[in-house]
């Protein structure tokens, strides 16, 4: 537009631009500027071609071998149910037996249960002081097993004394029993009791299936509450 | 536009065809000034505010009493509150500011319909204002990247539509008979972005998909926010400022074309990788890890093609802001990129995955490169729609250096005490959390603090920016005599004339 | 490339691709899984989430805590995440089938909590929560996690005490004064009973067919042949 063909407001700038010597000011920042952006055409390096045949090879093998289990065989629909890249319809075995363990898988099994105690009786099983007793020589954990083995199984509430200082909490009920949260096998609470008997100095007997199981019929599993002290005193 | 009589043909016949391209480039250039502007000072009031959130959320890491009473604040908020007001606030308005201005250029189209550019340009801001308000208040939907509440979400539909709208009828009437390959990649990012959007939001929000198929639509868009609009808006302007400052055409045209196909193809597959272990099906993540090993084919060639244009002219780095910027954001998208396809592989997965190493890498795409981007081209596209120099050539060199230092040293803390994250979390020996010996959560807290500071130095250099771009605003018209704000003035036998 | 309409073409069809593949795909292939019914449980697995734990899952939305935790727990050896004892095996994708929302999350500044119900479970598991969420140091000494006092209320005791009063479990410097009670808000009630319900205890015996189990070094005849089968195949 010019000066002659005055345009609504919209345009002023253009307006302003367009006595020689605006001209100048407006383009003052622009004429210094090189031109617009072209392209070159220079021929594509030959290793580039080389480098792309490489990375598409290469990264198809690695789909091939880890494409979990798709296949003519095994489509979409029943590969969407594979997490493992490395599963193979045609060698999966299906789940494997159940084994005997032996006493340093018992602990270890142990010791992986733990983590779900170490919340409140710490890693180290000290406690924390005034909230949560510790295992770490506590007479509790290293004296009978009936009482260890009753605590687990239903829990344990109200004022209870352990290494000489008094506590008042609540421990839940880990066994198969009525109100229980956490539904843990006889197996899996041998398996915890044997670990804390034996870690950070204490030094008792392996608890064993057999004997949770036993106690559980006997005591645990018709009973909803947990247990208190006076009652678990009274117990051999 | 042939019709109208154009600034260009009311200089006389005689004047030589350079000075009417350049009659028409700032006849172009006036048009864009009022929505480039609304857009950039937008994105400036987010990128601070984007910025406070993140000093907030990075100190809560590793003081959780700082501001730890506050519901509004809580960490989970304010780190949702940093990524969507830097994402959506941020980036977008900074990309839909260049990628308008470089439209019109390119296409040599007088922006029409500015009108529709401001109304989208208002209600996208309304739209993340209500929709981070919205977080803070606690009606985040927790699905990443998607966090705004669906009252907000509706609004940016209808803002981004007016956007793309503009930006077919701007390529539409344009007079360039030639694509440029800015073009491309701004092409494709408008169309690619609804898209991604608008299927994220009915399969997640509106009408959610059953179980994890959410999650693999979740990682299908977020990661392609990035791959699929900001990187090639980013590298838009990476292929037009390069050239453009030095004064010499792109390397070659056959890179840029393989360079473009091979991103388009390889990095929407990509997205899944952000899920490898988890409860979606092993061949998907596959296919995910493959194409972010396959990205090494773009990233490599669009690196040869930047690096054979920019070589036998590194000096022009040492004064040209705009150069300086985006050099530093071009090679970053290749360590980035690299990186990224290298984390990706299962055993670093392995390692990496679900710690701060992650957040490091976000932090190294959407900010070393992107953002850094972003900034070279708010220095170059400022004085030419105002007609003003940069008032302080002090403030942009402070820019430069806290923001670059800021970026690498983050980048850096973070993937180092990610990698001692993710190798302590991997080894169940050593306990989450423990009073007495070493554990994972005091395997990363040095580190922290560290990223902290390097915050800091990141928000002096965004306030210097913000101190520039207020004073540039409100200082008089330059006269004709000016010369361009540069670092330091260019050796006498060097012809410089760009920023 | 100076053809628009080409151009475009290209452009739609790389989306597509991917599209199609990630997302189409997969919905059809597993985006309509059912529960399974357990006959010797008189169940259908997963369980449907009781009402009080969806609205808790609501605050655990609105607060960001998937920004901190995961709900995933991945493969035995991929992770430490079963050594840790996460959960008793991997999560599949069917555990989520009943969540509008899917909270997998990517970060784990704190443990992954998909089995925190079988982690803390019970009244006891519900009064280690209240302590831990309104001040993690009580529980846990050195947690970096923040505090959600806000979640709590404290309040003048009028007439008969709360039974939602909860001060007896936090430590004496967090005592209310004389004659003011401590008590749990209606969304803090709701975010611990969403807690004590995450826990995927049951394992489906279709799921459990599709592990992977490293190949016996004694049955490598048997392995050669399998393989030689596969090779074929591919």
């Amino acid at each position: 537009m010019s000066a002659q063909d005055p345009q609504p407001k919209k345009h002023t700038l253009e307006q302003a631009a367009a006595s020689d010597e605006k001209i100048q000011q407006v383009h003052a920042i622009l004429l210094r500027e090189k031109p617009e952006p072209a392209e070159g055409y220079s021929p594509m390096p030959l290793f580039v071609l080389g480098f792309i045949a490489a990375v598409i090879f290469v990264v198809s093998v690695y789909f091939v071998h880890n494409r979990g289990g798709l296949g003519p065989n095994f489509s979409f629909r029943e590969a969407a149910l594979v997490y493992d890249e490395r599963y193979d319809p045609a060698t999966a075995p299906g789940a494997g037996a159940a084994k005997e363990l032996t006493p340093e898988q018992i602990i270890a099994a142990g010791k992986k249960l733990y983590a779900t105690c170490s919340t409140c009786h710490q890693a180290n099983g000290a406690g924390l002081p005034g909230t949560y007793p510790p295992l770490a020589n506590s007479e509790w954990v290293n004296g009978s097993d009936e009482r260890l083995i009753r605590i687990l199984l239903n829990g344990l509430s109200g004022e209870v004394t352990v290494a000489g200082n008094k506590y008042n909490g609540l421990m839940p009920a880990f066994g198969k029993v009525p109100g229980g949260g956490y539904n843990w096998t006889d197996e899996r609470i041998a398996q915890v009791l044997t670990y804390i008997r034996q870690e950070w100095g204490n030094a008792a007997d392996p608890i064993t299936t057999a004997r949770v199981t036993e106690i559980r019929e006997q005591a645990g599993a018709s009973r909803a509450t947990p247990w208190t002290e006076a009652e678990l005193l009274a117990l051999p | 536009m042939a019709s109208a009589p154009s600034l260009a043909a009311s200089i006389s016949p005689s004047t030589p065809p350079n000075t009417v391209a350049r009659a028409e480039l700032s006849e172009i250039d006036a048009s864009t000034k009022v929505p480039a502007i609304f857009f950039l000072g937008s994105s400036l009031l987010w990128l601070l505010a984007g910025t406070l959130f993140a000093l907030i959320s990075s100190f809560k890491l590793h003081n959780p009493a700082f501001l730890g009473d506050a519901e509004w604040l809580t960490f989970g908020r304010v780190r949702t509150a940093h990524l969507n007001a830097v994402v959506y606030g941020w980036s977008v308005n900074a990309s839909f500011a260049v990628a308008l201005w470089l439209m019109a250029r390119l296409a040599r189209s007088i922006v029409r319909h500015s009108n529709m550019l401001m109304l989208a340009g208002v209600l996208w801001n309304v739209g993340v204002t209500i929709g981070i308000t919205g977080i803070l208040a606690g009606d985040s939907t927790s699905i990443e990247w998607l966090e705004m509440p669906t009252y907000a979400t509706p609004i940016l539909f209808v803002a981004y539509a007016l956007v793309g709208g503009w930006a077919v009828i701007t390529f539409r009437f344009g007079r360039s008979q030639h694509i440029y390959v800015s073009q491309w990649y701004i092409f494709a990012a408008l169309f690619w972005f609804p898209w991604l959007y608008s299927i994220a939001q009915i399969m997640i929000i509106f009408a959610p998909a059953r179980g994890t198929v959410q999650a693999l639509v979740n990682w299908w868009f977020a990661h392609n926010v990035l791959g699929l609009w900001f990187t090639p808006i980013g590298l838009a302007a990476v292929y037009y400022f390069l050239p453009k400052v030095l004064g010499k055409p792109i390397h070659s045209y056959y890179l840029s074309v393989l360079g473009f196909w091979s991103l388009a193809i390889f990095y929407n597959w990509a997205g899944v990788h952000h899920l490898v272990g988890g409860p979606v099906p092993a061949w998907v993540i596959t296919a995910g890890i493959a194409a972010s090993f396959m990205m090494v084919i773009p990233v490599v060639v669009t690196a040869i093609n930047h690096h054979l244009t920019l070589v036998g002219s590194f000096s022009a780095l040492k004064y040209s802001p705009t150069l300086r910027f985006i050099v530093f954001g071009a090679v970053n998208y290749t360590l980035a990129s690299l990186l990224g396809s290298l984390m990706a592989d299962r055993n670093i997965s392995e390692v990496v995955h679900f710690t701060h190493a992650i957040v490091g890498h976000s932090h190294h795409g959407l900010y070393a490169f992107f953002t850094m981007v972003m900034f070279g081209s708010i220095y170059y596209i400022m004085p030419r729609i105002l007609h003003r120099e940069w008032p302080s050539a002090t403030l942009i060199s402070v820019h430069f250096w806290t923001t670059a230092v800021g970026a690498v040293i983050m980048v850096v803390v973070l993937s180092v005490v990610g990698t001692k994250q993710g190798l302590a979390m991997n080894n169940a020996a050593i306990p989450f959390l423990s009073m007495e010996e070493s554990d994972v959560v005091r395997a990363t807290l040095d580190g922290l603090r560290v990223r902290s500071y390097s915050g800091i130095l990141i928000t002096i250099g965004h306030l210097a920016f913000a101190i520039n771009f207020v004073w540039m605003l409100l200082r008089p018209r330059a006269d004709h005599n000016t010369a361009p704000t540069l670092f330091r003035n260019p050796e006498p036998d060097l012809e410089v004339s760009s920023r | 490339m100076n053809r628009a309409p080409l151009i475009f073409l290209g452009v739609f069809f790389a989306l597509a691709f991917s599209w199609t593949g990630i997302v189409l795909t997969n919905q059809i292939a597993y985006g309509s899984l059912e529960p399974v019914f357990d006959e010797s449980e008189g169940k259908a697995f997963p369980e449907s989430i009781p009402g009080v734990a969806a609205q808790g899952k609501l605050v655990y939305q609105d607060l960001g805590c998937m920004y901190c935790h995961t709900q995933q727990v991945r493969r035995p050896g991929f992770g430490g995440d079963i050594d840790r004892n996460w959960g008793e095996r991997q999560s599949v994708a069917r555990d989520y089938i009943r969540e509008r929302r899917v909270l997998l999350g990517t970060m784990r500044t704190g443990p992954d909590l998909r089995n925190v119900g079988a982690r803390f479970a019970g009244e006891g598991g519900r009064e280690w929560h209240i302590r831990h969420l309104y001040d993690p140091e009580i529980t846990s000494p050195g947690s970096i996690m923040p505090k959600y006092k806000f979640l709590f209320e404290t309040r003048k005791i009028v007439g008969e005490p709360s039974p939602r009063a909860v001060q007896r479990l936090l430590p004496a410097d967090a005592q209310p004064p004389e004659g003011y009670e401590i008590v749990l808000t209606d969304r803090g009630h709701a975010l611990i009973e969403y807690l004590l319900s995450l826990k995927d205890v049951y394992t489906y015996p279709e799921e459990a067919s599709r592990v992977y189990v490293e190949p016996q070094p004694e049955a490598k005849n048997g392995d050669n042949a399998a393989n030689t089968n596969s090779e074929a195949q591919q």
